[in-house]
């Protein structure tokens, strides 16, 4: 589907620190994190500390008052964004935030209260911020964003979803422009869950994704002439189950787009990475080995790897396509370039 | 809308029947589900019923792979069937015609109890792997489940909205095909009821201890409930083509976000008339020409004040001839499924002129007291009807549903 999204504004929360700078240039550190199941064994994962000094406005926001952490992690990126745009502007924007587990250590810990200490106890300022949409509420409010409002939820696939439903909003007058946002947030008990797929990377070991956390987005709007970041097309829905499934969506994924096209490849180090290996090995390839790498956050993940393919667009690289791996629905394929069509690049 | 939008086929699977035929005439009926709640323990709530669902039989599915799966899916496979059966979209093994069909779905929970069941193992330090637990709690799977079962893939989207969900999907899926990205789109929402969810809402005293009593002064709560509801969706030009027969159109979809509180709406209800009235204004209609409105109407004492004020706003002198009820105290409040369920009972309102009678009455809120459906009730010719959500994060949505495309 053709989306022509021009990119306007852009925004990062990452484990190695804060803004798209970061996200290009900063090696984050591991923490070692117990499971919840087996409290003697720990896990390298990546975390966001919220003591940064980029948290401290938001966290004096009464709103944000109770607010679990990725709907921190969320107004940082979404206010990077939007730098620059007025508040008459922003209340034409509408949010899209997709999220794989969204509001998961609120949810885990009430949830835990309930196992642990009765029904009767039941957090009441837990639960609402264990809802989905909770935290696109937060943003929108804090920010004075009055257009539309959704969140979505899936794999990574939901990223490219999440796009196209924002070319959706803007071609039926929906609204201005649109801010998308993926956003995941740690919990132990995810180890226990990623672990029993065999996913998790241990100590001193190369195989297996570390987990992450962390958001990312980017405003965007119609694009028109001159401009020089474009979402040119998005393609999605290629579903599976199996691993066999799997292996023919990868193979499919490619198949309808011009083989001289260099690929970015995002499937670091997950079981999908020899997937796309596959997938990718007659085509050009983009460097991005050299960026530091982020571990895995799911619709996080994916945010970081369109930002950080965007920011290797050049006139070198005028156009480059952007594989986004699922990790248990469906993988999804975005072409980014420079110009619309018939513009050159300026050198 | 730009596209003129049609409704060619509903399904749903609710606590009153296992089909839309039989939930349509048990409400019609006037009969509610309220019964005490079986699926887990209840002990430490304050509220021990719900609206449960009857879960239909998956005669055409292997006994292991219906155990497998997420209550949500079971109710939402038959429910998205019978939506694409009555739209004249299956084979005759039961499988899509579309092998691509684009799939707007909402829920609030998905597979919610399986991601209970892996939490309780892990803090019980049980060493047993439970992957499929953990793979099939995210609310992809159940999509996956319904695209595979039925044999689709392509596009699809979870919206989840908090309980406006519904509405947003089918809102949603109605913009795609007006936007030109889909011809025909199969939408709605599902939501099973989990222990995380019940008490959620019974430790914020929302739940009610009596009867759930939607614009009845003495209302003390909501009655949760369950249940999936699909549309389909299609432009007038992709049903011509195929033959198939418009149940009716969708003519405006409005949505808004009320930043007032996470969980309470503003009490003069302004965006909730801005809503509507963007609604209204895209199906090129006035408030007077709306003939039924299904509210949200929830039963809660903050959520049905702020509505009534805000009907009372937005039709003004029209509230003499709109009709309203609330269908949650028959069926319970379905949370993400919502929307989708009382769009379905919209539309059938106005397919039929029969209008679902707002159940347990006894004291009327004085603002829309004379416009709320009584017993037996049916409406002359009506032209338009709307549904109307809202949810916590302040997510509002509106839907407008006309017999034929033109106001």
């Amino acid at each position: 589907m053709k989306i022509d999204l021009a990119v306007i504004g852009e925004g990062a929360v990452i484990p190695a620190g804060i803004g798209v700078d970061a996200l290009l240039h900063r090696e984050p550190a591991t923490a070692l994190v117990a499971s919840l199941r087996q409290p003697d064994q720990s896990w390298p994962v990546l975390r966001i500390d919220l003591n940064d000094p980029a948290f401290a406005r938001w966290q004096r926001e009464a709103r944000l008052r109770r607010a679990s952490p990725i709907s921190f992690f969320l107004v940082e990126a979404a206010e990077q964004a939007l730098a620059g745009i007025t508040p008459a502007d922003r209340a034409r924007t509408g949010i899209i935030v997709v999220y794989s587990a969204g509001c998961l250590a609120y949810s885990r810990r009430f949830f835990e209260g309930i196992v642990k200490q009765g029904q009767k106890t039941a957090s009441p300022a837990l639960f609402p911020e264990t809802v989905f949409n909770s935290p696109v509420s937060h943003v929108a409010s804090v920010l004075g964003l009055n257009g539309a409002a959704y969140a979505l939820v899936g794999d990574e696939g939901a990223w490219v979803a999440a796009l196209k439903t924002a070319a959706v909003w803007l071609k039926t007058g929906r609204v201005r422009q649109a801010l998308i946002l993926g956003a995941e947030e740690f919990d132990p008990i995810v180890l226990d869950a990623y672990r029993s797929a065999g996913w998790l990377r241990r100590q001193n070991s190369a195989s297996g994704f570390l987990t992450s956390e962390g958001a990312a987005g980017i405003l965007v709007r119609s694009a028109r002439s001159g401009d020089r970041r474009i979402i040119a097309t998005a393609r999605d829905g290629l579903i599976y189950r199996t691993k066999k499934e799997a292996a023919h969506a990868a193979e499919c994924l490619l198949r309808e787009s011009d083989p001289a096209l260099p690929c970015y490849r995002s499937a670091q180090h997950n079981w999908l990475g020899s997937l796309e290996k596959r997938a990718t090995e007659n085509r050009p390839i983009i460097p991005s080995a050299d960026l530091p790498y982020l571990g895995e956050a799911f619709t996080a993940s994916a945010a970081w790897h369109t930002l950080r393919a965007l920011n290797l667009i050049s006139p070198e690289v005028p156009k480059l396509l952007l594989p986004v791996w699922g990790l248990n629905h469906q993988f999804g394929l975005l072409e980014l370039e420079s110009a619309r069509k018939n513009e050159k690049f300026p050198r | 809308m730009t596209r003129n939008i049609v409704v060619t086929g509903m399904g749903a699977v609710t606590p009153l029947g296992g089909d839309f035929p039989t939930s349509w005439n048990a409400l019609i009926a006037g009969r509610d589900a309220q019964a005490p709640l079986e699926l887990f323990d209840t002990t430490g709530c304050r509220c021990h019923h719900a609206a449960s669902a009857t879960l239909p039989d998956l005669p055409e599915l292997p006994a292991k792979t219906v155990r497998r799966l997420a209550r949500a899916s079971r109710m939402a496979i038959p429910a998205a069937r019978e939506a694409l059966a009555s739209a004249g979209l299956l084979d005759k093994e039961s499988r899509s015609t579309l092998r691509e069909l684009p799939f707007v779905v909402s829920t609030t929970a998905g597979g919610m109890a399986f991601g209970e069941d892996f939490l309780r193992r892990a803090l019980n330090h049980e060493r047993s792997h439970l992957f499929s637990q953990v793979s099939r709690y995210l609310p992809q799977q159940q999509v996956l489940d319904v695209q595979q079962v039925l044999g689709f893939a392509g596009h699809s989207v979870i919206i989840a909205n908090a309980c406006a969900s519904g509405a947003n999907a089918i809102g949603h899926a109605a913009d795609l095909i007006a936007s030109g990205a889909a011809d025909c789109v199969l939408t709605g929402g599902m939501e099973a009821l989990t222990e995380l969810v019940f008490v959620g809402f019974d430790c914020l005293q929302a739940t009610s201890t009596d009867r759930c009593r939607p614009f009845d002064l003495n209302r003390t709560g909501l009655l949760l409930g369950e249940a999936a509801a699909f549309l389909v969706l299609e432009s007038a030009e992709h049903a011509q083509r195929r033959g198939a027969k418009p149940l009716c159109h969708l003519t405006g979809y409005g949505h808004t976000t009320d930043f007032f509180h996470l969980t309470q709406p503003q009490p003069e209800g302004n965006a909730l008339v801005e809503m509507m009235r963007a609604a209204a204004n895209q199906a090129g209609i006035t408030p007077a020409q709306i003939g039924y409105i299904n509210a949200h109407g929830t039963g809660t004492p903050v959520n049905d004040g702020t509505e009534a004020k805000a009907y009372r706003t937005f039709l003004g002198d029209a509230l003499v001839s709109t009709r309203i009820s609330s269908t949650k105290a028959a069926i319970g409040h379905t949370l993400g499924a919502a929307g989708s369920v009382e769009a379905l009972f919209a539309v059938e309102a106005l397919r039929t002129d029969h209008l679902p009678p707002q159940l347990n009455l006894q004291t009327p809120i004085p603002e829309i007291a004379h416009a709320l459906v009584g017993e037996n009730e049916s409406s002359p010719k009506m032209h338009h009807v709307m549904s109307v959500n809202l949810g916590f994060g302040g997510s509002n949505a509106a839907l407008l549903f006309s017999r034929s495309a033109s106001p």
